[in-house]
């Protein structure tokens, strides 16, 4: 009977468990720039704090009250942002202020997408359930199950992701991210997450208002939430010069392989002597004794405390390429660079047949030595 | 499977099990051939030193029990064809407290005290210090291929220690969702359990419990969030077997698996030097964080 | 209910605190969840055979996020809410709430139970329980994930951040504070109202199993509500009594909750088999024209294994790291239980042995348990047995076993029951042509099911994998799932008969004679409807509740009221 007593112990819990989760502050508001027409406009989550803070009774109904409160708050929270005459944005904008209303701010030239707070806050839900177990709920990669992960999980703040096949000095679109996080990436935690796209896609545009201001000055851009980034879609690899003839390619890849130099950080697949030949150079290369193994990097933009965390390039023959199944595929991570990481965006400083040439070649490497200890052990002994 | 030590059983089971076996796959093959994609049925053979003794221990209780069952089903069906209500027949009035019933009770207790669960009990509790629980203690295999397990949501780290032998130094080798350790042919049937290279695992978790499940070496332990639990096995045959999780640890429980990659002993030696190799090269001394290695527990 | 109770509406049919009519309550509660339950069972199903692909019909009306696909952790929260709600929403009041409250008092001769307002509120406690329990499934993140037997530290805010974790913990709580009141009811009621004369040596074996429960209800339920209790501290007030101390911080002990769940949850087993194996007990008896069988023995095996579920809870952690020593005696421990289990066996197979059967759906009923606790009961020796177990652990085999053992089982102890007592209860007798069509449309589905279940797990298959496609090692078992969900539909589509039978019977079925089965014990001596108060005059007991075929009887009537005395005893055989 002592259990009775426990009730309204219970009914107290049950109350504080209630508050304590209810998830309904998010906000409102995003807003975007965009140099292209509306259809491939993505979302740019507006800069200022995580989510904004909107009252229950904030006048989402009420159409007449509802864009100049939005403006308020807005043009309250960042003052240098909005002029009086941005309050006809909003204005004008509903009642597409609703989710994904792309409306066009003449003043600055930009597009503008809107996401809803509903939305904000099932993708929240979702993220702090499939995700936070290692990005964290604050979407910092020092979740419970990151801890000792190398590489350590995504620091959503930055706003870098590393293999989106996007070109890395753009942001990835919404259909680069969501290919990504459904494909997984490979010798990673990150599994091929097997939840429904429009789950996925509320998930995402949460992680993308997680990315912390950018710097206007810079160059380039650091996150969703700098309005003057760009936004690229996955690189196209439709066109593939080599399909009639990849011995030819894997061949001529070798090469170029070694005479990019991508054994500064990768291996390099041959001995000093046949690297200088590749290279067409003559007893130039004094090649250091790491030569065949993959160098250790750490002048990435990804920091973890106070330190770059080292960033270890593939050996091909030996390592999971993160997204690296086909041809295809190690084209567009070549051709897009790793965002946060030293590979460079090729796409542009070589041309495409050479890139792809190169793809062909690495693609055979990992085919033919990757699983296959005592080939791959007689290989490297016969170049070190 | 050739084994010297359990003979008395493995020979009663031998015609048996054939039989047993038959009658089993014969039921189900008339489901099993309905579906096209009927790949397999029981599990995969067994790859470890003591795996045998999980599928020959199955097969005795299958035995038994089946034995057990069928005198119910026909004790049941008797009855239910012969004894139906009908016109001038009556039940008759007993109520089986009689001395005679007692006894015939208390016997049939005692038989099914002995061949269900007394032999079954003998037969497990040696398997269990012959193999499943007999983790090698301190010294006792100066061979075993140690392994640091640490599972999180959702996948296994596993450390090696490397070519130094040593934890917690920088050629130790990380693998992650993939476990390769070399196989001992002779620890098979051999009467040195710890023959060979047995694999002598420490479990542990980040965050919930997993529990690591090796199908074909027949073994399971959960990885418990601040405790150490230690398991062992001894693969006897080169090739890629299942890893699994098999408690309940969130969403994507399902795709916590990963691949056992038994190689043969020259193959893993190649293998653990050139792992240790690339762990040194890759060895940043500054990213304490990622140093996760704890002293091993014997 | 009774035509003489008086009162107003709200205290006659709604807080009634008379025994018959919060069975009815009891009933009607239990049947709701078992289709919810069993509902949800059809969509884990599904989504084993068909992972993916939109939940025919009903999919997009529960999951229309997905477009009616089941998303993994809609999966999760699937199993764990279904093993929850039959469990604890299901079968507890369809079988211990509904049949304690309605033989208790019927079958000792008493006007009602000892505690009437205590019976209510046990009745309207577990009423909110439930509530809060279908309240969990609709707040954010979503109801627990953690499986039924919520292990942490997966259900600590560690694995599960959501509220509806909390909620679950509470409607344990709130539910398990419901069984401890009918508990004490229980055995209050059975220690000091029995009618004069009723010996415990003449109560019926029904009694005798819903006594045992009782008192295992009252004993392990505290043991669930600390857990519990400790759990939602974890989980709202930030202790740390099951996260432990790892990379992160912490100082508590995940197995600490495991200790405790399974001190409760190895004798919930027992609790919702007890009364099942009571009413069979009768019933085989009742319908085989045949005395039980060995009665005190039948009592003592029950007593025995009443004692032994306390001490054998150990064989679900077989793998979680427990000392061998302990873990070797918790298998000699559990390896025991199969005596009483066989003498229960031995016994019913005797009753019915040279019997006169009567096959009719309560018959059919008592005849599966018999045949599906024993497919059951047999198969828990492989996981008694850690050298089996430790393969077997976390596999299909497991749910295989105790869905045949603790669902099946009390399941169709629970069928037999309202086909046996519905003309009592209703005073209309449930249709037979349809009764026997849902037992053979139940039996052979669900032997199917769980039969393939044990094939799977011994393959490899362990539970609750959202996708079993996802591993390469268990896809190639994906025909076995294919072929338990087909049988699994079959067998939710054919308690709809059950459902229609019900229905129809209770209230335009033929109505019932006073004692349609002709069978001596009190609780069909009272006319339906049954008065308020049950016996216009107390009943005095003299003769055992099994006395069948007494052959001093004569031709036409082969039973006796226990309130007559058995005719000179000179014929008795043995």
């Amino acid at each position: 009977m002592l259990n009775l007593l426990l009730i309204p112990l219970g009914a107290a819990a049950l109350l504080t468990a209630a508050l304590a989760t209810t998830d309904d502050e998010t906000a409102v508001d995003v807003s975007k720039r965009h140099e292209r027409p509306p259809h491939d406009v993505q979302l740019i989550i507006h800069e200022g704090t995580r989510l904004l803070a909107a009252d229950a009774d904030d006048g989402h109904d009420e159409e007449d009250d509802y864009a100049p409160a939005l403006f308020a708050r807005l043009s309250a929270e960042f003052p240098n942002r909005f002029t009086e005459d941005d309050e006809g944005i909003f204005r004008d904008a509903w009642p597409e202020t609703r989710d994904g209303a792309i409306v066009w701010d003449d003043e600055n030239e930009c597009y503008w997408e809107v996401v809803t707070a509903d939305r904000l806050t099932r993708g929240r839900q979702d993220y702090v359930q499939f995700c936070a177990s290692c990005h964290a709920l604050e979407g910092d990669g020092f979740g419970r199950s990151g801890v000792a992960l190398r590489p350590p999980p995504r620091d959503f703040s930055q706003g870098l992701f590393k293999f989106t096949k996007v070109n890395s000095e753009k942001l990835p679109d919404d259909a680069a991210l969501l290919a990504l996080v459904k494909g997984g990436l490979l010798g990673t935690p990150m599994n091929e997450w097997d939840i429904s796209d429009e789950r996925l896609a509320e998930i995402i545009t949460y992680v993308k208002s997680l990315s912390l201001p950018g710097d206007e000055d810079a160059d380039g851009s650091t996150g969703w939430r700098d309005p003057y980034n760009q936004i690229a879609g996955v690189i196209d690899a439709s066109d593939d010069p080599w399909t009639d003839d990849p011995g030819g390619a894997i061949e001529q890849g070798e090469g170029l392989y070694h005479k990019y130099q991508c054994y500064t950080c990768h291996p390099a697949y041959a001995d000093a002597a046949r690297t200088d030949a590749l290279r067409g150079v003559e007893g130039s290369g004094t090649y250091p004794d790491d030569h065949t193994y993959p160098k250790l990097r750490k002048d990435s933009s990804y920091t973890v405390l106070d330190y770059n965390v080292a960033i270890l390039p593939p050996d091909f023959t030996w390592h999971d390429m993160r997204r690296g199944n086909t041809v295809a595929e190690i084209y567009q991570t070549i051709a897009g660079g790793v965002a946060g990481a030293g590979m460079p965006t090729w796409k542009g400083a070589a041309p495409d047949e050479e890139l792809w040439a190169i793809a062909y070649y690495v693609y055979d490497l990992a085919e033919t030595y990757k699983g296959n200890d005592a080939q791959r052990a007689a290989f490297m002994r016969s170049i070190r | 499977m050739t084994l010297s030590h359990s003979h008395s059983v493995r020979s009663f089971l031998g015609p048996v099990r054939a039989v047993i076996a038959t009658v089993i796959a014969a039921a189900s093959l008339a489901p099993g051939a309905l579906a096209q994609d009927a790949t397999r049925w029981g599990p995969k053979e067994s790859a470890s030193s003591f795996g045998w003794r999980f599928d020959d221990l199955f097969m005795l209780i299958v035995i038994l029990t089946g034995v057990s069952f069928l005198i119910m089903m026909v004790m049941l069906l008797v009855p239910v064809f012969r004894d139906k209500a009908r016109a001038g027949h009556k039940a008759s009035f007993d109520h089986g407290r009689s001395l005679h019933d007692k006894r015939f009770t208390a016997i049939v207790s005692v038989i099914v005290f002995i061949v269900l669960d007394a032999w079954v009990l003998v037969v497990a509790m040696r398997d269990l210090d012959e193999g499943f629980w007999n983790v090698p203690g301190p010294g006792e295999a100066p061979n075993a291929v140690r392994v640091q397990v640490l599972a999180q949501q959702w996948a296994w780290n596993f450390r090696q220690p490397g070519v130094d032998n040593k934890f917690g130094t920088p050629d130790d080798i990380l693998t992650l969702n993939e476990l390769v350790v070399p196989a001992s042919a002779e620890a098979e049937g051999n009467e040195d359990w710890f023959a060979g290279r047995p694999v002598v695992l420490n479990l542990s978790s980040k965050d919930v419990i997993h529990s690591l499940f090796l199908p074909e070496m027949r073994v399971k332990r959960d990885a418990n969030p601040g405790a150490i639990n230690r398991m062992w096995f001894t693969p006897i045959r080169p090739g890629d077997y299942a890893i699994l999780c098999a408690e309940l640890c969130g969403f994507a429980h399902y795709q916590m698996h990963g691949k056992l990659r038994v190689l043969s002993p020259a193959d893993f030696d190649a293998w653990e030097a050139e792992a240790s190799a690339m762990a040194l090269a890759a060895y940043d001394e500054n990213d304490a964080g990622a140093q996760w290695a704890w002293d091993w527990q014997e | 209910m009774s035509g003489e109770h008086k009162g107003g509406f709200l205290s006659t049919y709604v807080f009634s605190k008379d025994h018959k009519y919060i069975a009815k309550q009891f009933l009607w509660f239990g049947l709701i969840w078992l289709l919810i339950g069993g509902v949800m069972a059809m969509m884990i199903r599904w989504q084993l055979a068909n992972p993916g692909e939109a939940f025919p019909l009903l999919g997009k009306l529960f999951f229309p996020r997905t477009g009616g696909v089941i998303d993994p952790d809609a999966y999760n929260m699937l199993f764990s809410m279904h093993g929850t709600i039959m469990i604890f929403l299901g079968l507890t009041p369809a079988l211990i709430g509904a049949w304690g409250n309605w033989c208790i008092p019927l079958m000792i001769g008493a006007p009602d139970m000892i505690f009437p307002l205590l019976n209510t509120l046990s009745f309207w406690t577990v009423v909110i329980g439930g509530a809060v329990g279908a309240y969990s499934l609709f707040v954010p993140l979503g109801a627990l994930e953690a499986g039924w037997t919520g292990y942490p530290t997966l259900s600590t805010t560690v694995g599960t951040p959501g509220s509806g974790e909390t909620l679950w913990a509470i409607a344990v709580f709130i539910i398990g504070a419901s069984s401890i009141m009918g508990g004490i009811n229980y055995i209050t009621t059975v220690v000091r109202l029995r009618a004069p004369g009723m010996t415990w040596g003449k109560l019926p074996l029904t009694i005798w199993g819903l006594f045992f429960t009782a008192v295992l209800n009252v004993l392990f339920l505290p043991v669930i509500g600390s857990a519990m209790l400790l759990l939602i501290f974890d989980r709202v007030y930030g202790t740390q009594f099951y996260v432990p101390a790892t990379l992160t911080s912490g100082g508590g002990d995940p197995i600490l909750y495991q200790h405790l769940f399974w001190i409760f949850g190895h004798p919930e087993v027992y609790i919702l088999i007890l009364p099942a194996w009571g009413i069979v007990s009768d019933l085989l008896s009742f319908f085989a024209r045949k005395p039980a069988f060995g009665y005190r023995a039948t009592v003592g095996a029950m007593l025995a294994v009443t004692v032994l579920s306390a001490v054998v809870y150990g064989h679900h952690m077989f793998t979680t790291g427990l000392s061998p020593m302990l873990g070797e005696s918790f298998m000699l421990l559990t390896m025991i239980i199969s005596v009483p289990g066989e003498i229960l066996f031995f016994n019913w197979l005797h009753t019915i042995w040279k019997g006169s059967l009567r096959l009719n759906s309560a018959m059919l009923f008592s005849l599966g348990v018999i045949f599906v606790f024993g497919l059951g009961g047999l198969t828990g020796l492989f996981l008694a047995t850690i050298a089996t177990d430790i393969f077997l652990h976390d596999t299909y085999f497991v749910v295989g076993h105790f869905h045949l053992t603790m669902a099946a089982s009390a399941l169709f102890g629970a069928f037999a029951g309202i086909y046996f007592w519905v003309p009592k209860m209703y005073g209309r007798l449930m249709d037979e042509r349809l009764g026997k069509l849902h037992f053979w449309c139940t039996i052979i589905p669900l032997t199917t099911v769980f039969c393939t279940m044990f094939v799977s797990g011994w393959s490899g298959m362990p539970r609750r994998y959202a996708d079993p496609t996802s591993s390469p090692y268990v896809a190639e078992l994906q025909y076995l799932n294919e072929i338990t969900t087909i049988a699994a539909f079959i067998l939710g589509a054919a308690q709809l008969i059950f459902a229609f039978n019900f229905i129809k019977s209770c209230f335009w079925g033929k109505k019932a004679p006073d004692n349609p089965w002709e069978v001596g014990t009190l609780d069909w001596i009272p006319a339906y409807p049954v008065p308020h108060g049950n016996f216009a005059t107390t009943p005095t007991v003299v003769t055992g509740p099994h006395e069948f075929s007494h052959p001093a009887l004569g031709p036409d009537r082969d039973w006796i009221s226990q309130t007559e005395a058995l005719p000179e005893t000179e014929g008795k055989t043995a």
